[in-house]
């Protein structure tokens, strides 16, 4: 029993609380964002074309800490976007700002031109693997039906409507099979795979995920893979927070590099050349081929 | 007047028995989402900061009527929780460390305002002896009548949000990114915590307090992989305990109710953790067993 | 003063400090709550030795009640080993069940011992001198009680100062000591042995649930203070012994129970502490807020000036009138930011545009290279 380097007592509260976050943002008024852009193409696009996120000048600080300053992201309807930097960069922040989980000190995200709040429905979550507790005693359908929670809004239960849905989305994971499993019998990349069916569920048109690929086996990858190509065929836009640099090409056709700030964003072929991936990780780029410079 | 006797000491047990049975699902039941959220000392921290909350309801009031000293066990409970929680936020300081020195610190200004009571020649000793090892043994038909209806009230009211509460515990961020206020519901659930809390403190008193959350749930999570069950089974587990200690201890003199209780849960979780099927440790060894037979038998085969 | 007053208040002070040095590595490694389950599983040692004993500062209670406690330790760690219970749970579990054997031994035999529940709870620190040692012919060589504590204390600064090095390595990172060949399981064992033995001698004072105020309070209070290991450990010492001491005369003033006094003093002086100490104390989060506010906002305009600086979009974002709705602030603080900023000369005014200046440039790069 290691007591002192455990990070698992009590890791609640330190969750919950942590987000101290100091803001000067004023309350929801909502400046007319169309207007501001409609004269100015912004980069990398058509500035009359809707965009699916749009976050502009976000900086987030914990406590007085900043960790992203002056974030501007444009993500346009339909795109698979990438989200990569080192540790620390503010990948998780980022979609946690998003989400509307943590307050800005500047800044502003809508999301089809609308802010968060009025746009929960659209938008499904993937939340990092290792957030919750896997010996929680629960099923796997149970934890996928959680997907229409949302919807449900306060009190109502969810009924046979709610769990065909969730039986659909373990099919299309590949996980029907797993349906009255407890949770923690589960390995790594099938609870992965749990986690995308309970999102899938939301029915979104935006999903947010956070490291999906992270420890998972090369089944659950290729499954993730198939996923995320499927949901884009379908018009969907999704966000990926993405650790493996080598994949970033094969698996995604956008990409922010990010570290604390935005490096670069846009097309694969455009942002994610060697100078950019200097920039976002410094001199620590040994291990990445460096044969994309030439794109 | 011998059958009297008996009919009476009958009567009473019956009464302190219903009280326990009722205590024991209430905690149980309560219990378990404590422990689920790793929460499992909180509920003992929350019962020593009720001290100088009795002993300030008693001052104010003047009155003993146990209605108002519950509720200033709650308000002084709900403060302590309060602190706990922004002591954490806004330090370094470790959960486990800030639990101590409130549950600590309280209990010593409660123990501190008594002893000022005493002086007053208000209240005696037993007053403290009751907070600190309950009182099933002379509890009365008012008693229980009040502990079914507010404990009544708390588990209706984990019913009606079941959905919520169940996924603020296992994934909060996504409570929260589908619109759900996770800190309202946090106060919710702490607040149904502290109903538990006071209401048990009249049974197993302050000290105990923290088993018969922790306990009844422990055992009940090995038996199943679902959480209604677990709710369900956590407040069985209570009511038995409840009772068994009760009568247990109305068999012999001068065995206390509170500990005995304590002890009938505890035996609960022991014969929960080695005999539960799948989880429990005897099922475990014989899992064992089976697949290194069975891995011998095939390499034997090949 | 009274000669007694004296002896209660120094007996206080070494009970203090006796607790308060484990208490450190206990809060450091994020095991304080054990404190709490050891000081109330030991009663059933203390209860068994009592019977055997009949003193309750016999050397043989406190080996015993120290075993208890150590036992306790092991089975808690043993519940956890079965990953069936988690670590909160299992001490919740486990100093109950043996709490409760020991009131039920009281109980049952409370005719033919005399041992006082309240006295095990609660302590009374005010009768800890009546206790005379008594030897060599001498009948009053001080309270019993001060010299079974000295002696837990002499006992427990021997212990860290001989294995400081090691203590240190072991809280800080387990398995780096294990892999240094320092055994942490022996540590670890040997510092839970440590706060047994010195939570059953201080219980006899301040009674077992207010021994956990005397092991958490200063460590906690002195965390706040300090980052240094022996620093902390001195600091602890100290708060200790104010709380002791300012928890007497408060008692001795209103007339109440002493050791209820002492924790009610580590409340409010952990509260204090917190208060006013600089860097971590609210007072000071308060004035950093306040002062880097401004500080804050500046450098998040000219970040937002630099990161637009040269690009189409730039005339949108750097334009005066705008900027309040591109960083979703307030009209009025973004002017009065606008003016802070220009004061500082980290920018200029250019007609309708807001121009970084070579200074606010620098300061936006510091900034991001960070």
């Amino acid at each position: 029993m290691s007591y002192g380097t455990s990070n698992e007592w009590f890791p609640y509260y330190e969750q919950a609380f942590s987000a101290g976050t100091f803001s000067y943002r004023t309350g929801n008024e909502l400046p007319d964002y169309e207007q501001a852009f409609s004269d100015n193409g912004v980069l990398g696009m058509q500035a009359s074309e809707q965009k699916a996120i749009q976050v502009t000048d976000l900086t987030v600080a914990y406590q007085d800490k900043p960790v992203l300053w002056d974030i501007d992201l444009d993500v346009p309807p339909g795109v698979l976007l990438a989200i990569v930097g080192p540790n620390g960069a503010g990948k998780t922040t980022l979609v946690k700002a998003i989400l509307g989980l943590v307050r800005p000190a500047a800044g502003n995200v809508l999301i089809y031109d609308k802010p968060y709040e009025a746009q929960r429905r659209i938008v499904g979550y993937v939340p990092q693997r290792g957030s919750v507790d896997w010996d929680f005693p629960t099923s796997v359908l149970d934890v996928v039906t959680m997907g229409c929670y949302g919807a449900l809004g306060w009190i109502r239960r969810p009924g046979r409507r709610e769990r065909e849905l969730a039986m659909q989305a373990l099919e299309k994971v590949g996980m029907e099979a797993y349906t009255t499993r407890q949770i923690s019998q589960l390995s790594g990349g099938q609870q992965q795979r749990v986690f995308l069916a309970r999102a899938l569920v939301q029915d979104a048109t935006v999903y947010l995920m956070d490291e999906p690929f992270q420890g998972v086996d090369a089944t659950t990858e290729r499954a993730i893979v198939t996923l995320l190509q499927e949901l884009r065929a379908d018009g969907k836009t999704v966000v990926v927070v993405h650790h493996d640099l080598q994949t970033v090409t094969d698996y995604f056709d956008w990409v922010m590099l990010l570290n604390i700030r935005r490096i670069a964003s846009g097309p694969v072929d455009e942002a994610f050349t060697s100078d950019n991936l200097r920039e976002t990780y410094g001199g620590r780029l040994g291990f990445m081929k460096t044969d994309k410079s030439d794109v | 007047m011998e059958d009297l006797g008996i009919f009476n000491h009958f009567y009473t047990l019956i009464i302190v028995s219903a009280g326990a049975a009722l205590l024991g699902t209430v905690s149980g039941a309560l219990g378990s989402y404590a422990v689920l959220r790793r929460q499992s000392l909180l509920g003992d921290a929350i019962s020593h900061a009720a001290l100088p909350g009795i002993a300030i309801a008693f001052l104010l009031t003047g009155s003993k009527t146990p209605l108002i000293l519950v509720l200033g066990a709650a308000i002084a409970g709900w403060l302590g929780t309060l602190l706990i929680m922004s002591i954490v936020r806004l330090t370094r300081i470790k959960y486990d460390s800030v639990l101590a020195i409130v549950l600590s610190t309280f209990f010593g200004f409660g123990l501190v305002l008594h002893t000022l009571i005493q002086r007053t020649g208000n209240a005696n000793q037993a007053g403290l002896d009751t907070f600190l090892f309950g009182q099933a043994a002379t509890m009365l038909e008012s008693d229980v009548l009040t502990i079914g209806i507010l404990g009544g009230i708390a588990l209706i009211v984990m019913l009606i949000f079941w959905k919520e509460l169940k996924l603020l515990v296992f994934d909060e961020g996504f409570a929260a990114s589908i619109g759900f206020p996770i800190r309202t519901l946090d106060i919710l659930l702490t607040s149904l915590l502290v109903v538990a809390i006071v209401l048990g403190l009249q049974a197993v008193g302050a000290v105990l307090m923290s088993a018969m959350l922790v306990a009844p749930a422990v055992a009940a999570r090995q038996w199943t992989d679902r959480l209604r069950l677990m709710v369900f089974l956590a407040a069985c587990f209570g009511a038995l305990a409840g009772v068994s200690g009760t009568i247990i201890s109305s068999t012999a003199s001068r065995i206390p109710t509170g500990p005995t209780i304590v002890l009938c849960a505890t035996a609960v979780v022991g014969f929960s953790i080695v005999f539960a099927p799948n989880r429990g440790l005897v099922w475990d060894r014989i899992r064992h067993q089976r697949n290194r037979r069975n891995l011998k038998m095939e390499t034997s085969r090949n | 003063m009274e000669t007694s007053q004296i002896e209660i208040q120094l007996i206080a002070i070494v009970t203090a400090v006796a607790c308060a040095l484990p208490g450190v590595f206990l809060v450091l490694r994020r095991m304080t709550l054990m404190s709490d389950a050891i000081s109330h599983a030991i009663l059933p040692g203390i209860v068994i030795a009592f019977f055997l004993t009949e003193s309750l500062s016999s050397p043989l209670l406190i080996l015993a009640a120290a075993g208890t406690g150590v036992l306790t330790v092991v089975f808690v760690e043993l519940l956890q080993r079965t990953k069936l219970v988690k670590a909160d749970a299992a001490i919740g579990l486990t100093f109950p069940a043996l709490f409760s054997i020991g009131v039920i031994l009281i109980s049952r035999f409370a005719g033919n011992v005399h041992l006082d529940m309240d006295a095990v709870l609660l302590g009374e620190l005010a009768y800890a001198p009546l206790n005379k040692l008594q030897a060599f012919g001498y009948d009053d060589l001080g309270p019993v009680s001060l010299y079974v504590m000295g002696m837990i204390l002499v006992l427990n600064l021997v212990f860290i100062l001989v294995f400081y090095k090691e203590l240190k390595l072991v809280t800080f990172d387990a398995s780096l000591a294990a892999a240094l060949g320092f055994a942490p399981t022996v540590i670890h064992y040997g510092l839970m042995t440590l706060v047994s033995v010195t939570t059953v001698g201080a219980f006899d004072a301040v009674g077992s649930i207010l021994v956990v105020a005397l092991i958490a309070g200063p460590p906690v209070t002195a965390y706040l203070m300090t980052d240094r290991l022996s620093r902390m450990l001195m600091l602890s010492a100290l708060i200790g012994s104010v709380n002791a001491v300012s928890g007497y005369w408060v008692a001795f003033l209103f007339d109440v129970s002493i050791a209820g006094s002492i924790a009610t003093m580590t409340l409010l002086i952990f509260g204090f502490v917190f208060l006013v100490v600089p860097n971590r104390g609210l007072i000071a989060i308060a004035r950093r807020h306040a002062r880097q506010k401004w500080e804050f906002a500046q450098t998040m305009l000219v970040i937002h000036l630099f990161n637009h600086e040269g690009l189409p979009e730039a005339e949108a974002e750097s334009a005066i009138d705008g900027l309040h709705e591109h960083l979703s602030w307030d009209p009025g603080f973004t002017n009065q930011v606008v003016r802070y900023a220009l004061n500082n000369r980290c920018v200029s005014r250019k007609e309708t545009q807001l121009i970084l200046t070579a200074h606010g440039r620098t300061i936006a790069q510091k900034t991001l290279v960070q």
